[in-house]
């Protein structure tokens, strides 16, 4: 029974942790949940995991190099960063939910697109020029600097793209340029 | 391995394997980066861009876009921070006097090219604000020249600047020219066709402060009603 409280008591840590914004960015690195969950915070969060999946939810682990691992070491999940995510994707009619207008989505999955087929790199001049074939300036400078400011890019001083941490943890960007490489364009309206 | 005959042989060869089992990890780490599947060839990507739609491109974001989840909260610990601070807080007005007394920080001259970066100024805004500028001197000019003040005037203070600013650039790259009457403290401008390559020059500093404006301003619509009267 006790055994059953202390692991209710994590689950309930554990949702507050990921679900409770209280950084700069959302979720939780691995060494807070090993901090406040202890050394088997992974069964926790396992289990979390099982209870968030009935809410069509999922834990999302991030890793500081930004790429898959199979069999992370404690190493590598310490310094991964936890969100919670939808399990699926937004469908289009649920696209009004993310309060985004249709051309600001094209905008960021055509700039994501160019920037992951440079390696996650781009000058900002590039992406505008690709942009601007399509999008006013306006828009495009407004657009851009809004993705800037929620995480799906990051900008240095010198004026390069990249992926930002937001992409990371909610976009499949080897579905959206699989999707976008492998489609047919519209016929041209006469 | 039974050739070894000196010590020496035996480090040379493990080293060689050492730096050999370094190359194999870092291949075998480049080729996992190429195997992720996000290498992909840029100038398809870019063509296919360009061909598809909005709703396309909306669309396959969407497919590959699942949102992350996550609350703000106020928790009873930090609303009673929160009192606290503002409890010992003192006075606007006893800040204020404070903030006088301290030193004015020396003032700075930015560049555009550090407030395009500041992404106060857009450079092709800036670039296209030169030149209707460049062409709105040359028409006013064509019959002499023009007062400086009366030419950078605005409505607004935040437009004058811009004009004054503007000007200032097509001045310095030498497609126009200052007349300054220190006598009859007048400063006229005046287009100088073609761009003129400046050797040396000086710089003239003028001063645009916001009550010398409002005080222009004012001078100006009291003149423009004496006019009308």
């Amino acid at each position: 029974m006790s055994e059953d409280v202390t692991i209710s008591r994590k689950l309930k840590k554990a949702a507050q942790l990921l679900l409770f914004q209280h950084h700069r960015l959302p979720g939780a690195k691995g060494w807070e949940l090993r901090k406040v969950l202890g050394k088997d915070y992974m069964k926790v969060i396992k289990l979390l995991e099982r209870r968030l999946e009935e809410l069509g939810l999922e834990i999302k682990i991030v890793y500081e190099d930004g790429l898959d691992h199979q069999t992370p070491t404690d190493e590598d999940l310490d310094q991964a960063r936890f969100y919670v995510i939808c399990k699926s994707p937004l469908q289009i009619g649920e696209a009004s939910l993310s309060g985004w207008r249709i051309d600001t989505l094209a905008v960021l999955a055509a700039a994501l697109a160019y920037i992951t087929s440079k390696q996650g790199r781009a000058t900002r001049r590039e992406v505008e020029d690709l942009l601007r074939e399509k999008f006013p300036d306006w828009k495009v400078d407004q657009d851009l600097n809004r993705f800037i400011r929620r995480g799906y890019l990051d900008e240095d001083e010198e004026g390069n793209l990249y992926i930002g941490w937001r992409t990371r943890a909610e976009i499949d960007r080897k579905t959206l340029v699989s999707i976008i490489a492998g489609s047919s364009p519209q016929p041209q309206q006469p | 391995m039974p050739q070894w005959k000196l010590l020496d042989e035996l480090l040379m060869d493990a080293e060689a394997l050492k730096e050999l089992s370094l190359m194999v990890k870092l291949q075998s780490d480049w080729v996992k980066r190429r195997a992720s599947g996000l290498f992909i060839d840029p100038f398809l990507v870019e063509v296919k861009i360009k061909l598809l739609g909005k709703e396309a491109l909306a669309s396959a974001l969407l497919a590959a876009w699942r949102p992350l989840i996550a609350a703000e909260q106020l928790t009873p610990k930090r609303l009673s921070e929160a009192l606290e601070y503002w409890r010992v807080l003192l006075p606007l007005s006893q800040r204020m006097k404070e903030l006088e007394a301290a030193q004015f920080p020396e003032e700075k001259t930015l560049s555009v090219s550090e407030l395009i970066k500041l992404k106060f100024l857009s450079e092709r805004a800036f670039n296209e604000e030169v030149r209707k500028l460049q062409e709105e001197l040359a028409e006013a000019s064509e019959g002499g020249p023009v007062d400086y003040w009366k030419f950078v005037m605005r409505e607004t203070y935040e437009e004058t600047l811009l004009r004054a600013y503007a000007l200032s650039f097509i001045i310095s790259n030498g497609y126009a020219n200052l007349i300054i009457n220190p006598v009859e403290e007048t400063i006229l401008i005046e287009t100088a066709g073609k761009q003129v390559q400046r050797k040396g020059g000086k710089s003239v500093p003028i001063s645009i402060n916001y009550e010398k404006w409002m005080a222009m301003r004012n001078l100006k619509n009291r003149t423009e009603g004496i006019k009308n009267e």
